[in-house]
């Protein structure tokens, strides 16, 4: 079957790529483009790994189709700190701030539900800037994690929302 | 796994749409959300030829409310939509804790409220709240519209009431009539994110003198299609709504549901939560129609 | 041994060292790996349990236009594998099913095509012909008369149990009989999923020097190298293995796998590198698991509480092979006599072969089951003997050098301590007398091993080595073979050498899991052995790097030899003078001079020696878990976990912390919400919608506290801290619900409908 050329815009470039309609977002992203800092995890939705932002609204790439991405505005974990993917030194860049809790407060094991959270808890913030505990463990409800009990990705998230929006 | 191959086609036009439904019938699929059906793809449990997308159908989208109708919940409003919606908080805010009580933030930015009752599943979060409510789906075959009461919509699990050619469009809520409440109870294996074991959808309408005149008791996950507990409905019609009286419709709401065992829940299980979670829907739905 | 030494590195919370890259997406795991002219690989499993493979026909998937290479039992060596290499006769497997498969998932064939559509269509069009055999699908199913056998190649004295293990010290029989109390009770407990987050992955690649490259999610590289080996007829030395990043293991990815032999047989056959990346449905529907087991336990108490006697049977269920149910087996015997001191136990362990998925190494590896069991029958002896839980606990628990007869030494030991603190720490007496209708406050206890002294794997080499270069820029380069999958190492390691160099954390550079390169050999991230033996070994080397350093500064200064010399501050000076000092950098600069250019390395390696038939060091610990029950759904919230555990010193606090709550997790899980549900062989919980870890939400908050002790086996004083905070979870979480309900727990997992049964409910 033909495949289709569609032009998808990640973290502000545009990508003209030829795709078969049954791809999905994921698949698109790390095996055509190798953007594999989004993961995946169970394609079923029901892990996060694979979670992107499509128009600032987080969705699992596992369970979208990439021809219907077209015309949206993607995001992914490379594009949070773009600076840090294309420079090879990473401990002088400037990384996001959710980025610099999840280091920082332990929220880190085996990093492979990382840039989900990341993505996830980036959505959180933008739409409640400044939440409490129940709040950002509502907002992780799509994604799983098995080293760390996720005690410290809300502690991280906490603190990253200080950060971003003081309350003080 | 990847998904089988299809043709993907996007009308932009309800009308092309079910010409195209009407075209490829026993070979095509719809996908709003997809959150749905791209599983059922990935797991083979269907394999179209077509999978037609509704999201380029103008229209489909949005929430409106008409006072004295009721709210307009569209084809393609997301799950989030509903969950937020300051219409829907104050029209029927049930519908907005069953939106919210599905899946996930992520699965509730793309999938749609109307998916999740076209999908038909006996255990989906949306629908007993709509049964209880006394909804209608709005079908389409891309020429004239029909109104389905949602109590005739459900054939079996994963069957609808729409026919080959026709596209649900938009649900339709009537508007709550005085002294009346809604609940929505739920309760799934793990405890908060999760599929519904058992689910149950309630609305009840009260007189001045505090006695039932409606009773609308949904039951989810406990047989092929959401059931209406009947006997536990009729038990409460003119009767005073005491602790008694709820526990005894429990009890009646147990006797008319039909579950099986399965991999989330043992029968008996299901049996016992339908009862405690009626009691508990009626209480709140009390409560709600009181104030 | 002194416990207020002043570490500058160790004992510091560090961000981990890998936490950047992690954190912005470049951490490239298995099947993040590209490589040109890759193939993909996908396998095909059997979808009966057991049955005789009468035909395969390949031709289909063979012409399917993008197919490259199909293969079956047929193509590859006729070489079983296994962990447990000192006994033979234990490896049962194939990679590829030869004549008979065993479970549902069983490999049967494999293809790689240049894109995964078509090897997946490939797989689809493998005609493979089947004579089903009856099945046997639970240890009562393989146990019967007339029961099928699973294996019937090798001679068993009891069809299907593949070993026992037996121990036995003490005089059981007069202790049962001078006994005030005795509980005698059958327990069952469940199978689970490690559920790692990153499904396995590998791609090999074959260079024209004839040498494999494999790129692995494993925990064991050099398992992996080994095992290759053997099942490809190849030179270990011309197997490469490489661990890339990996997204958890849980003693899920610690063997050789079919998929990373597949990947390696068919680049090599081809000249092409192939991928093989597993689905999550094959994880969960065909991998590895925890050991269901069926316990019965016996135990004897004198009337103050006193423990006499403990006869403790196990049979382990161990599915379709061996993997390492021994190990499981071996283990929970003497997990069985942990914690308290037993003055007489008789353990009977059976690892039955059931037509099922094995069961494998996970986190806690027997400890788990048996303290599940052991917790719980103290608990209920409290009851029953009018004691407080923590009292009977403090009066039969193990401390500083206790032994267990012909097991092990004690070398330290904070469970007294544990227990006085977790106590505190909830106001347990008070809050126990005050509990709410469906609150409940319920108590557990752990101890766990730093690392294994039994080398079934049969290793030529040492149990762990590093190599340590030290550069006269004042940097140094560690490298090792411990791998990191998660828990950390890269990070404690370099704080270990730190601290032991009086360097930076940043001044090292660390070359980790690569079998090429790193020194042979480490077995592998399990049995929370690494920090521990890993540990010691890199302290070795750098010892040996500051020997050298040291003559060097002793001569620039013409140092009387009672003096004695430090590192510290990226400098090497006298202990008394530290205005005297020369950098780290300008001794190594000497000590190369006075080699005339031979660089300055440091090999250090440690194998445990003389510690006894289980590990060189315990941790220990006491939970306590506090829950609310809605006595009318059964449904129960987890409201607050308080632990007390003695892991030695953290090395690296907030790392500790991590693998507790880690553990917490999935202890949660284990008690609560995962179990596979299985028809006949089939495993019915294959998504992570059915398959329940816990999220988020159902995490309750907690407090920890380190009980403060010195292991002198360890390295700055450490032992494990990562798994057996497995243990005391479930058990905690139980004797709450009894507690709150009245409703013992004998039959994992504890569901709101067990507990509604329990309750008379239903």
């Amino acid at each position: 079957m033909k495949k289709e050329l569609i032009t998808l815009n990640i973290n502000g470039d545009d990508h003209e790529i030829a795709v078969h309609p049954w791809r999905t977002l994921n698949e698109v992203l790390r095996d055509q483009l190798h953007l594999t800092g989004t993961k995946l995890g169970c394609g079923t939705g029901d892990c996060g790994a694979c979670t992107v932002l499509l128009d600032d609204q987080s969705v699992s790439s596992c369970l979208t189709l990439a021809i219907e991405s077209e015309g949206h505005k993607i995001t992914t974990i490379e594009g949070l700190a773009p600076e840090a993917v294309a420079n090879s030194n990473l401990e002088n860049c400037e990384l996001n701030p959710i980025q610099e809790s999840f280091i920082a407060k332990g929220a880190i094991q085996c990093g492979f539900c990382t840039p989900g959270m990341i993505m996830s808890s980036k959505f959180l913030l933008e739409q409640t800037p400044n939440p409490n505990e129940d709040e950002i463990r509502a907002g992780l409800s799509g994604n799983l994690c098995r080293c760390t009990g996720y005690n410290k990705i809300v502690e991280a998230i906490a603190d990253a929302a200080e950060k971003i929006s003081p309350t003080k | 796994m990847t998904l089988p191959q299809f043709t993907f086609l996007a009308p932009t036009s309800l009308t092309e749409a079910c010409a195209l439904l009407e075209k490829h019938k026993g070979k095509i699929k719809i996908k709003a959300g997809g959150t749905d059906m791209i599983v059922r793809l990935s797991h083979r449990a269907v394999k179209p030829d077509y999978l037609m997308s509704l999201k380029k159908i103008p229209n489909l989208d949005g929430i409106s409310y008409t006072p004295g109708e009721g709210l307009t919940i569209g084809a393609l409003a997301l799950l989030r939509e509903v969950d937020l919606s300051p219409l829907v908080l104050e029209q029927a805010q049930m519908l907005a804790r069953a939106a919210h009580a599905t899946a996930t933030v992520q699965i509730r930015n793309m999938g749609t409220v109307m998916g999740n009752v076209c999908n038909a599943s006996p255990s989906a979060d949306n629908i007993p709240t709509l049964v209880a409510m006394n909804a209608r789906i709005v079908a389409s075959c891309g020429v004239k519209e029909r109104e389905i009461p949602i109590d005739e919509f459900f054939l079996g699990p994963g069957r609808s009431a729409l026919q080959a050619n026709e596209i649900a469009t938009a649900i339709k809520v009537p508007t709550l009539a005085p002294q009346s409440g809604v609940s929505y109870q739920k309760i799934s294996p793990r405890s908060k994110v999760d599929i519904a074991a058992v689910n149950i959808g309630a609305m009840i309408t009260l007189n001045d003198d505090g006695e039932c005149q409606v009773a609308r008791i949904s039951m989810g996950a406990v047989g092929p299609t959401p059931l209406r507990a009947r006997q536990a409905e009729t038990f409460l019609l003119g009767k005073k709504i005491t602790d008694e009286t709820m526990a005894e419709a429990g009890r009646l709401a147990a006797e008319d549901a039909a579950p099986i065992s399965d991999v989330r829940a043992s029968r008996e299980y299901r049996k016992l939560m339908v009862e405690v979670l009626t009691t508990r829907a009626l209480k709140e739905a009390v409560g709600f129609a009181k104030n | 041994m002194s416990t207020d030494q002043n570490f500058s590195v160790v004992g510091k919370s560090l961000p981990r060292s890998d936490g950047r890259i992690k954190a912005v997406g470049a951490a490239q795991y298995a099947d993040d790996i590209f490589l040109p002219g890759m193939l993909y690989g996908k396998l095909l499993r059997s979808p009966v349990a057991h049955a005789l493979i009468k035909s395969i026909d390949t031709s289909a998937a063979e012409a399917l236009p993008g197919v490259k290479c199909v293969i079956t039992g047929q193509d590859i060596p006729k070489v079983k594998y296994g962990n447990w290499r000192l006994v033979p006769e234990s490896q049962d497997e194939y990679a590829l099913a030869i004549d008979k498969v065993r479970f549902i998932g069983d490999e049967v064939a494999a293809v790689a095509a240049i894109d995964k559509d078509s090897a997946e269509e490939a797989i689809r069009l493998i005609k493979v012909e089947y004579e089903e055999l009856p099945g046997a699908y639970s240890v009562e199913d393989s146990l019967a008369d007339n029961a099928p056998v699973i294996h019937d190649e090798y001679k068993q004295d009891i069809p299907n149990i593949s070993l026992d293990r037996k121990i036995e010290y003490g005089d059981l029989d007069k202790a049962f009989a001078e006994a005030d109390l005795i509980l005698d009770d059958v327990f069952t407990v469940h199978a689970t999923s490690h559920a790692y987050m990153e499904p396995c992955s590998c791609i090999s690649e074959y260079d024209h020097d004839g040498r494999l490259t494999i790129w692995t999610s494993t925990q064991a590289p050099y398992f992996v190298q080994c095992l290759l080996a053997s099942t490809l007829e190849m030179r270990e030395n011309d197997i490469r293995v490489i661990k890339p990043f990996v997204g958890g293991g849980f003693g899920g990815k610690m063997e050789m796998r079919p998929w990373e032999f597949c990947s390696a047989f068919i680049a090599r056959k081809l000249g092409r590198p192939v991928k093989f990346t597993l689905t999550r449905e094959e994880e969960l529907a065909t991998g590895r698991r925890r050991h269901p087991m069926r316990i019965h336990s016996k135990v004897g108490f004198s009337k103050e509480g006193m423990l006499l006697a403990k006869e403790f049977n196990v049979h382990l269920d161990g599915g379709a092979y061996n993997s390492m149910g021994p190990t499981a087996c071996f283990l929970c015997g003497n997990f069985g006599a942990m914690l308290y001191n037993y003055p007489s136990y008789r353990y009977y362990g059976a690892h039955v072969y059931t037509n099922k998925p094995p069961a494998g190494a996970m986190r806690g590896f027997g400890a788990p089951q048996a303290l599940f069991v052991a917790e719980t029958q103290m608990n209920m002896a409290a009851e029953k003997l009018g004691l407080d839980p923590i009292d009977i606990r403090y009066m039969n628990a193990m401390e500083t050098g206790n032994e267990i007869p012909g097991v092990a030494t004690i070398s330290s030991c904070g469970f007294k301590e544990s227990l006085i603190k977790v106590a505190e720490m909830t106001n347990w007496r008070e809050k126990r007398k005050n509990l709410k209708p469906g609150q409940g406050l319920g108590l557990g206890c752990y101890s766990f091993i730093s690392g294994g002294v039994f080398n079934w794997f049969n290793t030529r080499y040492n149990f762990t080595s590093a190599e340590v270069r030290a550069f006269d820029d004042g940097t140094v380069h560690l490298m090792t073979m411990a791998s990191d999958i998660g828990q950390g190492c890269d990070t404690v390691l370099r704080q270990i050498l730190a601290e032991e160099l009086g360097l930076k954390v940043s001044d090292i550079r660390l070359t980790a899991a690569d079998t090429a390169v790193t020194p042979q050999a480490d077995l592998g991230t399990w049995g929370s052995r690494v920090t521990l033996m890993a540990g010691n070994a890199v302290r070795k080397a750098a010892q040996e790097i500051k020997e050298e350093l040291f003559k060097m500064v002793s001569l620039k200064f013409d140092l009387n030899v009672i003096h004695d010399l430090r590192c510290g501050n990226g400098n090497i000076y006298p202990a008394n003078r530290p205005d005297r000092a020369v950098s780290f950098g300008e001794a190594v600069r000497m000590a190369q001079r006075a080699k005339r250019g031979e660089p300055v390395i440091g090999y250090g390696s440690y194998t445990p020696r003389n510690k006894g038939l289980v590990t060189p060091a315990f941790s220990f610990g006491a939970q306590v878990a506090e829950c609310e029950v809605d006595k009318e759904t059964g449904a129960i919230e987890v409201k607050f976990m308080t632990t007390a555990h003695d892991c030695g010193t953290p090395i690296n606090p907030m790392s500790v912390e991590g693998q507790l709550e880690g553990s917490v997790h999935m202890g949660l899980g284990y008690a609560l919400s995962e179990q596979f549900i299985m028809k006949e062989g089939k495993t019915l919980t294959t998504t992570f919608l059915d398959y329940k870890i816990p999220c988020a939400e159902d995490m309750p908050p907690g407090i920890s506290v380190h009980v403060d002790t010195y292991e002198p086996d360890g390295p700055f004083g450490a032992k494990e801290a990562g798994e057996g905070l497995v243990s005391p979870t479930a058990p905690a979480i139980a004797d709450a619900v009894y507690a709150a309900t009245g409703y013992r727990c004998m039959d994992l997992p504890l569901t709101p409908q067990k507990v509604l049964t329990g309750m008379k409910k239903i």
